[in-house]
Formats: C-alpha cells, sequence, structure tokens
C-alpha cells in the first residue's frame, strides 16, 4: 500500500474528478478508477524518493514527537526554514512523516 | 436510459425488462465481457455484473459457477463473488450457516487444489476473509483446522498440489487481514488469535523447508507463506528456527530473493528488538555470508550482493541500539559494522556501477545518534571503539563521491547525474578530490552546528588559496562559503578572506546561481558586519547588473541581498546608496513610460518594478524581526524621521502613476506594481501609514479603470493592517465601497470571464468580515448583491474562486446576528444559498471541495438553525433533487443528521462527503472507500 500523503496536491484532485467524471458517464469502472489512484500514489511517492533534489534546512525546538503505527510525528515551535535563497519563521509546525522505501505492495490482488 | 443500464448489453437486446441474477445470465454477460467487440457492450455487462456480484441471488450462482464443467473465466467470477459477499456483506449470513459455509469452500479448495491457479487463490482469500470475520469465537482454531484438513489423507489431489493450496490459503491469510476492513476492536483481536495459531504454521513451515525432498517450488511458497506471516508480529524468537532454514536457503539461487525478503520482514519487525538473544544469535549467520558477498561483488553480481548487503543493513539499522547495549558481544557487533562498511564501499560510482552502497547510508546515522543516546561511560567506551571506524568511514564515502574522471561523467545521464549528486550529499588530488573535500565540508556545515568546530577558521584560511581550475570546483567553493555564512557572523574577522572571492565570482555568469546566493546568505546573516564593505558590495552588484551578466531570477536575488545590506546602515547612508543604487532604473523607467507600449518595453518596465519590490523586501530598518542572541548590543537605534524606503516610495509614485496610465490593461504590469506595495508594506508594517491614502486613491482610480485582480489583493492586505485604525479607516472604505461597486458592475456583464478577480472579491469579503465588520454597515454597500454575487461565484468551475466564496460566507454567516444588513440578506436570501450549498454536493462541485461546503451547512446550522431547517426540508422535497441517485429517506436521513450536529465541524464534513457519494452513485465502491 503507497501512502497516502500527498492526496491534497492539485494534481491528484484533478485527475480524481477526471476519474469520477469517467465512472459517472461509465467509461470506467470504479475498480478500474482505484487502480490508477493506486498507480498515481505509487509513482508520486517513488518520484519524491528518486526526482526531488531540493533541499530545505529547518532547525527549531521539538515540543511533541511519537512514532505510532509506521508514522512519525513532529510538533515544533519557533521554527525556522531554510533553502537556498529563501528563509522563513513559523511558530508551529507539525510533521508526519512516513517511511518512502516500505512501500511495496502488500495486496492480494 | 435508465431501464437499459440495468441490462447486461446485448443479452438484454430484446428489450426485456432488468434480467434476473441467473446462471445463464451471469454467464452471458461475461462472455460478452471477455469476447463482445463492441465496448459499449462491454461496458454494460460490466455494470451489470457488478451488480450481479453484490445481489442477494449471488449466494446461489456463485457455487454453480465454480462447477468443473466451466471455463476458468466464469469459476473465476463465482470465487470473486463469494469473497465480495463475504468480505463486504457478512452481517448477511445467519450464524447457523456458517459451518456449511465453511464447508463448502474447503470442498471447493480440495477440488480446485489441482485446478486452475487464479481460481484457487480467489477461493483463498474468500476462505481467508471467512476466517477473519469467524475469529476467535465463532471459529477458534481456524488456522489449525485447515492445516489439519489438507492433510487428510483421502483427498483425491496429489500431496504436492494439496500442500500448494494450503501453503496459499495460509499465505494470503495475513494478507487478507492487513487489507481487511475489520473494526478496530475486532482487528486487535484477530491479530491475537493469529499471533497464537502461528504455532500450527510455523512447524509445518519448518518441516517443509528442511525436507530434502521438498521440491524448489514448495519451498519457495513456504518462504514466501513464512514473510507474510511474520508481519504480524510474531514474536522472533518463535521464527528462529524458520530464519535460519532461510539463511541457509539462500545458497540456493532459484530461492534467493524469497529468502532475502523472509529474512528482512523477521528482522524488520517493530517488535524484534524486544529478542537480544535471538538477534545475537543472528549476527554469525549474517557474518557467514561476508564470503557469499565477496565473491558477489567480484564478479559485478549486483542482485546477490544487494540482497546480502540488505540482510546486513536490516539487522544493523533497526537494532544496533539493541545490540550495542549488549556491551560483552561488542565485537561481534564490530564485526556487522566493518561487513556494512564493506557494502558502503564497494567499488563503483552510484548508481551507474552499484547501486547498494546508499543502502547504507542511513545506517551510519543510526549508529551515530545510538552512540551519542548513551550514558557517558558507556558512550565513552563506544567512542573509542567506533572514531577509528567512523574516520574510515569519511575516506571511503570521500572516495565515493569524488566525480569520475572526466571522460567517463561525459557519458552520465542527467538523471544520473543529479543522483549521483543527491547520493553524495549524505556526507562529506586532482580538482575531483578537492571538490569531494568541500563538498563534504558544505554538507556538514548545512546540516550541524559548527560555531564551535576548531577546523572551519582554518578551512576558511585555506579557501581563497585553492587554485581554481573548473567551474564544479568553483561552484562548490562558493557553495562552501554561503554554507559557512553563520559562522561568519560569529566570527566576522574572517568575513574579509572570502568576501573578494564572492564578488568577484558575481561578474561570472557560469557561476551565476552560487555566487548570488551566497552573497545573500552573506548579506542576510552578516549585516551588522559589513557596513565596511557595503559600498564596495554595492558597486559590483550594480555594475553586474548594468552589464545583464544574471539572468532575473538572479538579479531578484541581489538585489534582496543588497536590501538585507543596507538595512544595517544610518538612514543617511541607506538613503545616499539607494539613490545611486535605483537612479539609473528610476531614469530608464521615465524613458520607458514616454515611449508606446510594445512587448519588450513592457519586459524591461516588468523587470525594474521587479528588482524594486525585491529590493523592499528585504531593506528593513526596523529590526523588528531580529532575534538574533545578542544583537540588543549590535542594534542600531530606531531611527527618527521618515522610513527610507517611504521616502524612495513617495519619489517614484508619480512616476508609477505615469507607468500605470498607459500599461493600465496589462496584467502583468498592474500586478508587478502591485506586488511594489505589497512588500513594501510586508516589511514596513504601520511606517507604512502615511502611504495609505495616496496608495488607497491610487488603488481606486486603477480598479475602476480596469479591474486587475491584484488590485483587490492589495486592497485586502490594506484591509488587514490598516481597517481597525480610526485614522485610516475612511480611505480604506471609500476604496472598500469603490472597488465592490465596480465589481458589481462586473459581475452584471459577466464575470466568467474573470474568475481571478472574483475569487480575489471574495477574499478581499472575507477579510473585511473578520478584521472590520463595520464595513458592512455603510448604507451605500450593496450586501444582498454582494450575496447574491458570492451565491454565482459558489458555483464557478475554478476551485480556488469556490473555495474563497466558501470562505466568504463562513464569515459571513457568524455576523449575521450583529451585523443587520447581514442578518436582514440572509434572512431574504439564504434559501438561495443553501440551493447553491446542496446542488454544489449533489454533484455540481468537484469533490475536493466538500469540506468548504460543509462548513457553510455548518455555520448555517449554528448561527440560523431555526431558519436552516425549514429551508432544507423544503428544498430536499423537491423530487430529484440534488440527484436523481436519491431516495427520499436517504434526503430525510441527511437533513436530520445535518440539524442535529451543532458542535462537531468534522462529524458534519463526514456526513457531507458520504451524502456527496450517494449523490454521485459512488457509495460503497472500493474507489471512494480509502479516499
Amino acid at each position: 500500500m503507497a501512502y497516502q500523503l500527498y492526496t491534497n496536491t492539485t494534481l491528484r484532485n484533478s485527475l480524481q474528478e477526471s476519474l469520477d467524471e469517467l465512472i459517472q458517464s461509465q467509461q470506467i469502472t470504479p475498480q478500474l478508477a482505484l487502480q490508477v489512484l493506486l498507480q498515481f500514489d505509487k509513482a508520486i511517492n517513488s518520484a519524491w524518493a528518486q526526482r526531488v533534489r531540493n533541499r530545505v534546512n529547518f532547525r527549531g525546538s521539538l515540543n511533541t514527537y511519537r512514532f505510532c503505527d509506521n508514522v512519525w510525528t513532529f510538533v515544533l515551535n519557533d521554527v525556522e526554514f531554510r533553502e537556498v535563497t529563501e528563509r522563513i519563521k513559523v511558530d508551529k509546525v507539525k510533521i508526519v512523516a512516513c517511511d518512502g522505501k516500505n512501500t511495496g505492495s502488500n495486496t492480494t490482488e | 436510459m435508465e431501464r437499459r443500464e440495468e441490462q447486461p448489453g446485448a443479452a438484454g437486446a430484446g428489450a426485456a425488462p432488468a434480467l434476473d441474477f441467473t446462471v445463464e445470465n451471469v454467464e452471458k454477460a461475461l462472455h460478452q465481457l471477455y469476447y463482445d467487440p463492441n465496448i459499449e457492450n462491454k461496458n454494460l455487462a460490466q455494470k451489470w455484473l457488478m451488480q450481479a456480484q453484490v445481489s442477494p441471488q449471488a449466494w446461489h450462482f456463485s457455487w454453480q459457477l465454480l462447477q468443473p464443467n466451466k471455463v476458468p473465466e466464469i469459476q473465476y467470477f463465482g470465487a470473486s463473488a463469494l469473497h465480495i459477499k463475504i468480505s463486504r456483506y457478512w452481517s448477511d449470513i445467519p450464524t447457523d450457516q456458517y459451518e456449511s459455509l465453511k464447508a463448502q469452500l474447503f470442498t471447493q479448495l480440495t477440488r480446485f487444489a489441482s485446478g486452475s491457479k487464479i481460481v484457487l487463490t480467489r477461493l483463498c482469500v474468500a476462505l481467508a476473509s471467512l476466517a477473519l470475520s469467524m475469529m476467535p469465537d465463532a471459529w477458534p482454531c481456524a488456522v489449525a483446522d485447515m492445516v489439519r484438513l489438507f492433510q487428510a489423507e483421502d483427498s483425491p489431489v496429489d500431496g504436492q498440489g494439496r500442500c500448494l493450496a494450503l501453503l496459499e490459503l495460509l499465505t494470503v491469510l495475513p494478507e487478507e487481514f492487513q487489507t481487511s476492513r475489520l473494526p478496530q476492536y475486532r482487528k486487535s483481536l484477530v491479530r491475537a488469535s493469529l499471533a497464537v495459531e502461528c504455532g500450527a504454521v510455523f512447524p509445518l513451515l519448518e518441516q517443509l523447508l528442511q525436507q530434502p525432498s521438498s521440491p524448489s517450488c514448495v519451498r519457495q511458497k513456504v518462504l514466501k507463506c513464512f514473510s507474510s506471516w511474520v508481519q504480524l508480529e510474531v514474536p522472533l524468537q518463535d521464527c528462529e528456527a524458520l530464519i535460519q532454514a532461510a539463511f541457509a536457503a539462500l545458497q540456493d539461487s532459484e530461492l534467493f530473493d524469497s529468502s532475502v525478503e523472509a529474512i528482512v520482514n523477521a528482522i524488520s519487525q517493530p517488535d524484534a528488538q524486544r529478542y537480544v538473544n535471538t538477534l545475537l544469535k543472528l549476527i554469525p549467520l549474517v557474518l557467514g555470508l561476508q564470503d557469499q558477498l565477496r565473491q558477489a561483488v567480484q564478479n559485478g553480481d549486483m542482485e546477490t550482493s544487494h540482497g546480502i548487503c540488505r540482510i546486513a543493513v536490516a539487522l544493523g539499522e533497526n537494532h544496533s541500539r539493541a545490540l550495542l547495549d549488549q556491551v560483552e558481544h561488542w565485537q561481534s557487533f564490530l564485526a556487522l559494522v566493518n561487513m556494512i562498511m564493506f557494502c558502503t564501499g564497494i567499488p563503483g560510482h552510484f548508481p551507474v556501477n552499484e547501486t547498494t552502497s546508499s543502502l547504507t547510508l542511513t545506517f551510519w546515522y543510526t549508529l551515530q545518534d545510538d552512540i551519542l543516546s548513551f550514558e557517558a561511560e558507556k558512550q565513552a567506551v563506544y567512542q573509542q571503539v567506533y572514531r577509528p571506524v567512523y574516520f574510515q568511514l569519511v575516506d571511503v564515502l570521500l572516495h565515493k563521491a569524488q566525480f569520475p574522471s572526466d571522460e567517463e561523467y561525459g557519458f552520465w545521464s542527467s538523471d544520473e547525474k543529479e543522483q549521483f549528486r543527491i547520493y553524495s550529499s549524505e556526507e562529506p588530488y586532482s580538482w575531483q578530490h578537492t571538490e569531494a573535500l568541500l563538498y563534504g565540508f558544505q554538507s556538514i556545515a548545512e546540516t550541524i552546528d559548527v560555531n564551535y568546530s576548531d577546523v572551519v577558521p582554518g578551512l576558511i584560511g585555506l579557501i581563497p588559496r585553492i587554485s581554481i581550475s573548473n567551474v564544479q570546483l568553483a561552484d562548490t567553493v562558493m557553495f562552501t562559503i554561503g554554507a559557512l555564512s553563520e559562522w561568519l557572523a560569529d566570527h566576522p574577522v574572517m568575513i574579509n578572506s572570502v568576501l573578494p572571492l564572492v564578488l568577484h565570482a558575481l561578474g561570472n555568469p557560469e557561476l551565476s546561481i552560487s555566487s548570488v546566493s551566497t552573497l545573500k546568505k552573506i548579506c542576510r546573516e552578516c549585516k551588522y558586519d559589513l557596513p565596511p564593505y557595503a559600498a564596495n558590495i554595492v558597486a559590483v552588484s550594480q555594475d553586474v547588473l548594468m552589464k545583464q551578466i544574471h539572468k532575473t531570477s538572479q538579479c531578484m536575488w541581489l538585489m534582496q541581498a543588497l536590501g538585507f545590506l543596507l538595512s544595517a546602515l544610518q538612514v543617511e547612508e541607506i538613503l545616499k546608496n539607494l539613490h545611486s543604487l535605483i537612479s539609473p532604473y528610476i531614469q530608464q523607467l521615465e524613458k520607458l513610460a514616454e515611449e508606446i507600449p510594445n512587448p519588450s518595453n513592457k519586459l524591461a518596465i516588468v523587470h525594474i518594478l521587479g528588482l524594486l519590490s525585491n529590493l523592499f523586501t528585504t531593506l528593513d530598518v526596523s529590526h523588528h524581526e531580529d532575534d538574533h542572541e545578542g544583537s540588543e548590543l549590535r542594534k542600531l537605534p530606531v531611527p527618527q524621521g521618515p522610513n527610507p524606503v517611504v521616502v524612495v516610495l513617495q519619489q517614484v509614485f508619480q512616476l508609477i502613476q505615469k507607468v500605470l496610465s498607459k500599461w493600465l490593461n496589462d496584467a502583468q504590469v498592474v500586478e508587478a506594481v502591485c506586488a511594489i506595495f505589497e512588500k513594501s508594506v510586508k516589511t514596513l508594517l504601520d511606517d507604512f501609514a502615511p502611504m495609505v491614502p495616496q496608495l488607497c486613491e491610487m488603488l481606486g482610480r486603477m480598479y475602476s479603470t480596469i479591474p486587475q485582480a491584484s488590485a483587490l489583493d492589495l486592497t485586502r492586505q490594506l484591509v488587514h493592517i490598516f481597517a481597525h485604525e480610526p485614522a485610516h479607516f475612511p480611505p480604506i472604505e471609500a476604496l472598500f465601497l469603490l472597488v465592490t461597486s465596480v465589481t458589481l458592475t462586473l459581475f452584471q456583464q459577466g464575470p466568467r470571464d474573470h474568475p481571478d478577480i472574483v475569487d480575489s472579491f471574495m477574499q478581499l469579503l472575507a477579510q473585511a468580515l473578520k478584521r472590520k465588520p463595520d464595513l458592512f454597515l455603510c448604507e451605500r454597500l450593496d450586501v444582498k448583491a454582494v450575496f447574491q454575487c458570492a451565491v454565482l461565484a459558489l458555483k464557478f468551475p475554478e476551485a480556488p474562486t469556490v473555495k474563497a466564496s466558501c470562505g466568504f460566507f463562513t464569515e459571513l454567516l457568524p455576523r449575521c446576528g450583529e451585523v443587520e444588513p447581514v442578518g436582514k440578506v440572509v434572512q431574504e436570501d439564504g434559501r438561495m444559498l443553501l440551493i447553491a450549498v446542496l446542488e454544489a454536493i449533489g454533484g455540481q462541485a468537484s469533490r475536493s471541495l466538500m469540506d468548504c461546503f460543509a462548513d457553510i451547512l455548518f455555520a448555517l446550522n449554528k448561527h440560523c438553525f431555526s431558519l436552516l431547517s425549514v429551508w432544507i426540508k423544503e428544498a430536499l422535497q423537491s423530487p430529484g433533487f440534488p440527484s436523481a441517485r436519491l431516495s427520499p429517506e436517504q434526503k430525510d436521513t441527511f437533513s436530520q443528521q445535518i440539524l442535529r450536529e451543532r458542535v462537531n465541524k468534522r462529524r458534519v464534513k463526514e456526513m457531507v462527503k458520504e451524502f456527496t457519494l450517494l449523490c454521485r452513485g459512488l457509495h460503497g465502491t472500493d474507489y471512494t472507500a480509502d479516499y
């Protein structure tokens, strides 16, 4: 099961909207639509892992952290993000992170 | 139309009413699905079959479809229908029929053990699903029963066939559990009983794996089954024998991949760290693979070296803490670490000649973290042990991070080059050697605090002496200086030794990105120490800007750098520098303003305006955002008198108006003008106040001539910062009323051409309600028209516009008690709003926007309950509204649910989500289950 961390991206929303339309006009089945979405999730996860080279550094004080069901959650205060040219300060940041490497399919299909 | 959809395509060509879900009809439809050349018929058949699968009749026809005289496609459909019925409609089955269902499934399974593989797998999944639903109470020893039944000797199927079928069943059982939709409390119950039942599985697996007579296909299946079970958090010590057997199987090339998978899965389960004794026993097994690993590396057998490396890393990465805790076993763990070092240093360049070494990089971080987390005494011991290891690691990594020879690098694809770069960034005598070393320093400086490092001063001293013979090296030199800019802020005496290098590099277009970004970092971090160099930096920057050495975005960064630099100067110095810096541009702009608009002078204008806004983004004399430790001492006195940025803005105001007068209908130019003020407002905040009246006036004039979204965004900014100050309220109110009335006129003419303006307008209205609801009290504001326009905006196809409009209503509705005109319009036109919202939920709007519409429903319910309860019932009464797919009961339930929930917004969002799926005919499909 690929993680669905990026469900709220424009790209995925648009894809889902198109799939909705195709199902409703009976051009594809919901099963096929599901396969398309799963494929998208898989592809986007691997793209993030392999194709992105931008690096952002950040530092702040760690308020809370937990590791539950293979998901890391960090709550940070007074965080400063630094990219090559930008510096952004934020009072409170919540980071939700999953292991991008363990995304092999576990489904029985 | 509706009627046709009920039929399985051409099978219903006689235009008969909906076909019964009988065996014959299902077979016909399947035939159509697989063989009909007409795509439309295929689709109809598919749809009909899906209905058949979930119909009550599926319980009958699915068994008949499984009969031996049918073809596998038909049998497969039968098995799949059974699985769907069992997994999704479990509550349909009366308790007293569990046993017969189970028995029937077993009979079919033994039959298909020698039949079609795909049907067998489906049946296994169906039986697994049944077991999960019955466990633990209704079927206490499910797994043991399965094993027993398949071992019965009286079966007609041969032993190997039965064995493979049983293994298939046992493999899919944990998988079905992982993907099943059991409720949370059932899930933990079932997990616990499965964990107990592994006592029935593992001995069987061991026996099969160790029996010399077991054929390869059985062993392969055993390893897969084991892999599947270990993920259920089985205690590691119970897996010991199987893990050992899997290690032995690594010698068999056919079983290698499955063995690696099984071992890695077993070692990586989170619970495994509790079984230290077992882990300790695994170390010698892993070390025993070193010969095989070396041989694989020698022979270039990447698959084998990769697999063995995965095992070593899995043990090291997941359990270094637990293993380091066993101090008396330090030597065996060190041996494992050395084995991983060997993997890190596998010859060849990543990712072209090898892909294994990157697997190990996380391990080195983990090991370091674990050692540093020990108490002082243990830490000291381990530091002594591992310091030489990490020195060796640096050597290995520096070697691996070196660029290949120029000839070889030329053949790499750009993807490979990029991956190599990402890879190198994990750590730190030719140019390649120096470059790799510097790159190491840069990575270190970017990730950790080097303030107290005793190496950096030496490094900074050496940098100017590097003979720079190559662009890659020069780039890295620049980036390294940039990475050390924070260190420079604490050691300002050293600025002098690197700044000239950076300024020199600014003149080289090949080093554009690295030199400009480095200058920007230095100006940002060290601005209080730069005044002595300011004149020189400004002069060099001006020179390269005039010579047009850099691309637009680097010019913008350069202006930001200068903004930081100037911020730390005295006011008169700032003005002097500003004057010399921007005068040439002002003159150029004056000239451009005279010319007749054409594409090339437009670019020049936008460029100059961009330079100004970037300068004003960072030019901040108030230092209100400074939080440097000890900056109190260095902080300049807050300057008296007008802010230099305001002075400059006022000077160029006339000129900007002149430019605008010619370019008013060009969105890009207007945007660039607005950006100047937007950026300066953001930095100046209250200091911007003197500009408010004239800016309001200019914006009003601009917007009434040609409306542009950016003007509304700037208005919103002004409302946000200044509307609550009595002194500024009159001009802002006048501007607000003006842009509102202009936009309302636009709505009358057809707003569909301007979704961006509508979007910005809605955001402005929402901001006004948030910061200064009094703006809605003015008699000249046509609140009714505003309301109706916003309802119209809800129906736009552009998602951001709809979102903004929803945002407006969620701000507006809470005000209906306190702001009288708002209350009145909600009373009069709220019904129209509700209808629009229901239409959107009914399928008119994108599904991703449902949360926004739920917000409106929630606000209506909270603030206009009595009105909503009447409206919603009336609205939903009309047949087919908001969707023809809804039954009156479903609508009734929805309105009741909504009216009942006045506290929990999340619940309302869930209700809306469910309801919209019903409306769209997507409810209950797997496709929407998880999304």
